[in-house]
């Protein structure tokens, strides 16, 4: 698994798909594809944080959810926002979506083959 | 040594400060103690402080509840060798900007917080420094809260050229962003 990290509107999917050769069909948008519904050559899960996001609203636990869909795509490569990098929010949700997400992918970079954070269209490999 | 950690929310940044105290104050039998600044109001800030409480517990760290005036922990400390861990930039320049009575202006309060850290610097054998990048979310917030976000950006500069080593950490990776006298 190769994790994509960096700030909103950084480039990181163009990146994606220029570096790994893939088509935009590979491209799953803030969901986790069902084994069935994968028909393409690689997996890419664009906006992982939205993800989280919705999996926390519905009361789901994104860190299990994760790392099983992680153990079934040994393969892909999971592109998320870094969205900590702000004023602690008001609200409660929010603060917990926020450092959730965050420890969430403290635990991808520690599995992934290979992290890389990508700022103005550049990816720098962090692990 | 100073050592400046920077990171957002979730990012593993406490950890790794912890472990490099460690690591620095092992080499030289050094006290360590743990400047925190955070203020406890309700629930979630308790939870937030047991759960790092508990992750230092065994590590042999002095715990000091310093939330505003930071170098007065040094009034508290033994002589001898020193490794200070701050923790963290954000909250202390929080408290020190709308804590009191009226709320402080961002140079007042970047020009107490630096004099502060000087004080400490030049006391400890080592210091590490955890800060938050705050300044990355794109909002658009009020004066006040605009006005923070330029104080601790200030005083993130003015800590980071002094650094001897600067860390990003992203994702628990740390990322090397200043490194004095070549690799360390």
């Amino acid at each position: 698994m190769k994790l994509v990290i960096g700030g909103y509107g950084q480039g990181k999917l163009q990146y994606v798909l220029r570096k790994y050769q893939l088509e935009e069909t590979a491209v799953w948008d803030g969901v986790l594809p069902e084994e069935k519904e994968i028909q393409t050559k690689g997996v890419v899960v664009n906006h992982f944080h939205q993800w989280v996001r919705q999996s926390l609203l519905q009361g789901k636990s994104p860190e299990d959810m994760a790392r099983a869909f992680v153990e079934r795509h040994g393969d892909c490569i999971i592109i998320c926002d870094e969205i900590g990098n702000g004023i602690v929010p008001v609200e409660a949700f929010e603060r917990e979506y926020r450092e959730r997400t965050g420890r969430i992918l403290i635990q991808l970079a520690k599995e992934a083959e290979e992290v890389e954070r990508v700022i103005c269209g550049i990816g720098q490999k962090i692990k | 040594m100073m050592i400046l950690v920077i990171g957002g929310s979730g990012s593993g940044k406490s950890d790794y400060a912890e472990e490099l105290a460690c690591s620095l104050a092992g080499e030289e039998h050094s006290t360590k103690y743990y400047l925190a600044t955070m203020r406890i109001f309700d629930e979630e800030g308790r939870r937030k402080v047991e759960r790092h409480r508990a992750r230092r517990s065994g590590k042999g760290f002095l715990t000091m509840e310093q939330p505003v005036r930071i170098g007065d922990a040094l009034s508290q400390m033994e002589t001898g060798k020193k490794v200070v861990l701050v923790e963290c930039i954000s909250n202390l320049t929080a408290n020190e900007m709308f804590a009191g009575p009226r709320i402080r202006t961002k140079e007042e309060v970047a020009e107490s917080i630096l004099k502060d850290m000087e004080r400490l610097r030049e006391k400890a054998a080592h210091m590490v420094v955890v800060s938050n990048q705050l300044c990355e979310d794109g909002m658009v917030y009020e004066k006040a809260t605009m006005d923070y976000i330029d104080a601790v950006g200030k005083i993130n500069r003015a800590l980071a050229a002094r650094a001897d080593r600067v860390v990003e950490m992203v994702a628990g990776i740390p990322v090397l962003v200043k490194q004095e006298g070549g690799r360390g």
